[in-house]
């Protein structure tokens, strides 16, 4: 069964920068790249670290939570991309890791999340690989 | 020898039908700057080409010299620093002159991303691939950029306190501007109702919120020379400047302010020997309204927290204390990617924006913003050139 927002063809270029991050979600884990050097939390492409200069990321399993920073609710569905058949969420989320990330919910949900609200992470996979969702009360994550 | 300074401005029509050819739409709008400057391809020793957002096939490079009948040249350079890569052309053109690598650069840009089979939104939509960082965006549904300034968008209003009504205000501004711009693609009045009426894209943001893309083409010719057949004066570059701020985003982080945009505004007024309130007309960059709002304030050219009421007050409207993107911007003109607002300023301060002209204007801003609010480059042009040349 495919993803419930985005055709197959979106599914990430595992073997990148960001390998070790889908790695670990296929695992149902949460990596984020740190300065291997002093631990501050990096972007996800940083390549070195602006505070003490150390290169490399260290990319190591964080808490899968946070705070909502932004949300859109996006109306526009490009034909062939999107499969969703309702408007769907985007949320920019600030982890509690110090890490920022953008990621959409795990189930179709009206109901957007608030800024300001407590996010905790999942994962949904597309065309078979797992990238970090927004777990939505009606998640089946939340009713285990 | 004279200063550099903007000799000619070539824009072709700007066409909302598919089809079009960015390479075309380029040469077209050399044909006419040069017509413009008074000058022929052979006259030109300098190139400079920008090339359109994301990795599009058609986009147009250095081989446009090759294709499009220029000679030897001494200068030749493709340009990119995302969307502020229209003001950069021009402050590259300035530098080679300055030091004469070169004495007449055409700067130019070409794009034609409404094609059969897919609107531009579509093309925005399929471009950018599955790699790095933008291969995840894109696998959680974010196509395009029009959801990355919603998501700033949906952050400023709530962090402010301000509505959907200041984003309604901007729109409606650009607007009336519009109906005075024969080039412009929009040019009808925009109401509220209409406003909120609109398709809305990614909330809060309406189609009327976003630049309007086109196929067209823009080139502007900067040249040491002065030469006879010249259809207008030259508009002088008194003042530039970059500023790339290093914003982390990480969480504590906020998506728009504490760039400093100002900083570059600073160094370019410095340059120019002018202040904020000598600038009669401000061109800003505006992908989407929200960054209308959030430039005034980042360039300190409003106190922080009022954009939405100066523009909600009419004072950035015609007939306004502080102008903003006389021409329409990119929201009612067309979106040529910062030379909409750059052929603004050089229309304005030449006085020849005729219905929306801006009387005595002789200093205008120019702003290129790339990225999400990460590259600024910004311009003063002028009707009179610098004491110190």
């Amino acid at each position: 069964m495919g993803d419930w927002l985005v055709d197959d063809s979106l599914a990430p270029a595992t073997d990148g920068t960001l390998a070790p991050l889908y790695a670990a979600a296929a695992r149902g884990e949460l990596a984020l790249p740190h300065c291997p050097a002093c631990g501050q939390p990096l972007e996800l492409e940083q390549l070195r670290c602006e505070s003490c200069g150390a290169i490399g990321a260290s990319w190591r399993g964080v808490e899968p939570t946070g705070t909502v920073h932004s949300v859109t609710t996006v109306h526009r569905r490009e034909p062939g991309l999107i499969r969703a058949t309702a408007p769907y969420h985007i949320v920019d989320v600030e982890l509690t890791s110090g890490h920022r990330l953008l990621m959409t919910t795990d189930v179709p949900t009206p109901r957007p999340p608030a800024i300001g609200d407590p996010a905790r992470i999942v994962f949904r996979r597309v065309g078979g690989v797992a990238v970090p969702a927004l777990a939505t009360r009606s998640s089946p994550q939340e009713v285990r | 020898m004279a200063t550099p300074a903007i000799v000619g401005l070539g824009l072709t029509p700007m066409s909302l039908q598919p089809g079009g050819h960015a390479a075309r739409l380029a040469s077209e709008a050399i044909t006419l700057a040069l017509a413009d400057a008074g000058l022929d391809r052979s006259d030109v020793d300098g190139l400079l080409v920008g090339s359109s957002q994301g990795v599009r096939p058609d986009r147009v490079g250095i081989q446009l010299a090759r294709s499009d009948g220029f000679g030897d040249l001494r200068l030749l350079e493709h340009v990119e620093i995302k969307g502020a890569t229209a003001v950069a052309m021009v402050q590259r053109a300035v530098l080679a002159i300055r030091a004469r690598m070169a004495t007449t650069v055409v700067c130019v840009f070409g794009d034609a991303p409404i094609q059969p089979g897919g609107s531009a939104g579509s093309t925005y939509a399929h471009s950018g691939g599955n790699e790095g960082l933008r291969g995840l965006e894109r696998a959680s549904g974010l196509l395009g950029s029009v959801s990355t300034y919603a998501l700033m968008a949906a952050r400023y209003l709530a962090v402010t306190g301000s509505g959907e009504d200041d984003l309604c205000a901007v729109a409606r501004t650009a607007r009336q501007w519009a109906m005075g711009n024969p080039e412009a693609v929009f040019r009808s009045r925009l109401s509220d109702d209409d406003y909120f009426a609109a398709r809305v894209i990614a909330t809060p943001l309406r189609v009327v919120d976003c630049a309007r893309p086109v196929n067209g083409g823009a080139a502007v010719v900067v040249s040491s020379r002065r030469p006879q057949g010249a259809a207008h004066p030259p508009v002088h570059v008194r003042g530039m400047a970059q500023w790339h701020p290093m914003r982390r985003r990480r969480a504590g982080a906020e998506s728009w302010f504490g760039g400093d945009a100002g900083t570059a505004l600073d160094a370019a007024l410095a340059q120019a020997g002018r202040t904020r309130a000598d600038l009669d007309v401000l061109e800003l960059y505006d992908p989407f309204s929200i960054t209308t709002l959030c430039l005034l304030e980042d360039y300190r050219l409003v106190g922080p927290g009022t954009a939405g009421k100066v523009v909600r007050s009419g004072a950035t409207g015609p007939g306004g204390e502080v102008p903003v993107n006389t021409g329409g911007g990119h929201l009612a003109a067309f979106y040529l990617q910062g030379m909409t607002p750059l052929a603004e300023g050089i229309i304005q301060v030449r006085g020849a924006g005729g219905d929306r002209q801006v009387p005595g204007v002789s200093t205008a801003l120019v702003t290129g913003l790339g990225g999400r609010i990460d590259h600024h480059a910004v311009l003063i042009l002028d009707r009179e050139a610098s004491p110190d040349g």
